[in-house]
């Protein structure tokens, strides 16, 4: 066993005596505490963890594994890209933090369906939400693993499938266990591991490459291209602002990412959440993405530009520093996948399963969480299997589609008094049917050559606007809820 | 009934004006940069739009997002029969 696979057993040994910890703490709580613990970990996160929760689930393989890889193919143009998403924290905890953070406690949600559960008290939403959540985000799920495995198959030498198996059933297990209290204590230790890797990945390469300037002028030689910022005239600004919209200003409407916003303990702990989560993802990104770039001129020509991190990781420095960067890539893929798995799980088992059945004890509910979380995490580890080549765009697709459904809804909803459930419900089926158009049979309503999810969310947003108009108003009720002084104040 | 709107409404508006408002002045600088500085001279050893739009704009407005952030939102109770403004429980 080589020191690198050593450095990374260790990391997952501490990853499932964490997931057995909050398992036996969240045992311990009252059955009506339940979903509260096991969704949003009492909703006593503290700045650092929501920071982390929100940087972690939001910055995917699509960071990690396919930011370097995407520079590596497409030179300094894709590190322009990659930086609108420095603030993604910002993009999503100041917006709506608030507000939800407010409704949430009033009405006691601790699921993202929750919230549209009380703000348009419709049945149709949930369903068709909770279908949604599901499809978009099980294959982005799955290409998470199908990153995890390949880092962990370079670095350890083990078939793609056992990789696979390897990298996932750790999260299984503290997912599973541990719910929202497991992944948010795991997600400490995979933030720390994540920037040290991120930061010994790119002093090694740097050093190796022989400076910036030295990188930069073999890269010139082999093609000017690569020192563009439109990779001679590939990546145009259209298509530059639809990428910013979509991985910052629309991310208000990610699901995955709503968990910070639903588990902050107060504002301090949300200012926090804002300004670390900038700092993290800008080290993360920059750091990375300039790997991937420099990495090129070190390793010119690699068959997979995806691989070029784990490459670097076993290339470029010592074998046991090697792991920890390894370690740092996975854990930044397992964060994600917790945080889908839990949005997913509270989805189907509290918010789809109340909904059909109202009536269910909560421990029918507490067991249809564990079981529905397990089935989820290994339907996305047998879509997996599938072993897709180019994961970004696979990446890019479901944030779009998710996007263009919920953005509308959810930013609007927390906002606009007149909006009802008769506008959410066209928003999403409008964002839908366009979105699912320009991916198939009408790529050209991707105006000017954007990011056919910009066009999705704009139009879906007009339609909620005119649809909401053109139909009754909200009630009293809602309202009250959602925008009045309380009762008892 | 007369509705009256909490006030902490309010300051999620502003939250969220901050929020776009700063993203759009840092979206202006990077590709405003980034698309008009050029490669050469090199600065630091890369081409100059990466070393001003991609590394010096970046780590600016995260470190300004610090103040931004602790100066214009304000700490506020987040239950409704909480008398402490910074919510602790």
């Amino acid at each position: 066993m080589n020191a690198a696979t050593l450095s990374f057993l260790s990391y997952t040994a501490i990853l499932i005596a964490i997931g057995i910890w909050a398992y036996r703490i969240v045992e311990k709580v009252p059955i009506n505490r339940y979903e509260e613990e096991f969704y949003a970990a009492g909703r006593g996160l503290g700045g650092i963890v929501v920071a982390l929760i929100i940087a972690g689930g939001l910055a995917s393989a699509g960071t990690f594994i396919a930011g370097p890889g995407m520079t590596y193919a497409y030179g300094y143009s894709w590190v322009l890209m990659n930086n609108f998403q420095i603030f993604m924290n910002l993009s999503l905890l100041a917006p709506i933090g608030i507000v939800v953070g407010i409704v949430a406690r009033r009405v006691n949600a601790v699921t993202y369906l929750d919230l549209f559960r009380a703000r348009y008290q419709s049945k149709a939403i949930i369903i068709i939400l909770a279908s949604m959540v599901t499809v978009f985000l099980l294959p982005y799920m799955a290409t998470q693993f199908v990153g995890a495995a390949r880092v962990i198959a370079q670095m350890t030498g083990l078939g793609y499938f056992t990789s696979l198996v390897f990298g996932s059933v750790v999260v299984l297990i503290y997912c599973v266990l541990g719910g929202m209290r497991g992944t948010s204590l795991a997600t400490l230790l995979q933030g720390i591991v994540i920037t040290v890797g991120c930061i010994l990945l790119f002093v090694g390469t740097v050093s190796h490459a022989g400076g910036f300037r030295h990188s930069t002028e073999i890269l010139a030689a082999r093609d000017a291209n690569f020192l563009s910022p439109t990779m001679g005239g590939m990546f145009r600004p259209p298509f530059a602002f639809s990428i910013a919209c979509i991985t910052g200003l629309f991310m208000v409407g990610m699901p995955h990412a709503m968990l910070g916003a639903l588990t902050y303990k107060n504002t301090k702990a949300l200012k926090k959440g804002i300004w670390m989560g900038g700092i993290l993802v800008c080290i993360w990104t920059l750091l990375l993405c300039l790997s991937g770039v420099i990495g090129r001129s070190i390793m010119p020509d690699l068959a997979v530009p995806d691989e070029i991190a784990p490459w670097l990781a076993m290339h470029v420095m010592p074998e046991a520093l090697g792991g920890i960067v390894l370690a740092g890539i996975v854990a930044g893929i397992q964060t994600t996948v917790a945080a889908m798995a839990i949005i997913i799980t509270s989805s189907i088992a509290k918010n789809l399963l109340k909904e059909l059945k109202p009536d269910v004890s909560s421990e029918k509910m507490k067991v249809a969480s564990r079981l529905t979380m397990g089935v989820c995490l290994v339907i996305a580890m047998g879509l997996a299997l599938l072993e897709p080549p180019l994961i970004q765009w696979i990446i890019f697709f479901s944030i779009g589609g998710l996007e263009a459904a919920t953005f509308g809804p959810i930013l609007l909803g927390m906002y606009w008094k007149r909006g009802n459930k008769w506008g959410a419900l066209a928003s999403i089926s409008w964002g839908m049917i366009i979105y699912g158009l320009a991916n198939t049979v009408f790529p050209e309503i991707g105006v000017w050559g954007t990011h056919p999810s910009l066009i999705s969310v704009l139009s879906s947003i007009v339609v909620y606007v005119i649809v909401s108009l053109a139909t009754p108003p909200p009630s009293g009720r809602i309202v009250q809820t959602f925008w009045g002084v309380s009762v008892s104040n | 009934m007369k509705f009256v709107e909490d006030p902490r409404i309010k300051e999620g508006r502003k939250s969220l004006a901050l929020a776009w408002i700063y993203f759009f002045i840092y979206l202006t600088a990077i590709l405003v940069l980034s698309y008009t500085l050029g490669i050469k001279p090199y600065l630091w050893g890369f081409p100059r739009w990466v070393a001003v739009g991609n590394i010096m704009v970046p780590i600016i407005f995260v470190i300004m997002l610090i103040f931004v952030v602790e100066k214009f939102i304000p700490d506020i109770p987040l239950t409704d029969d909480d008398k402490n403004p910074a919510g602790k429980e």
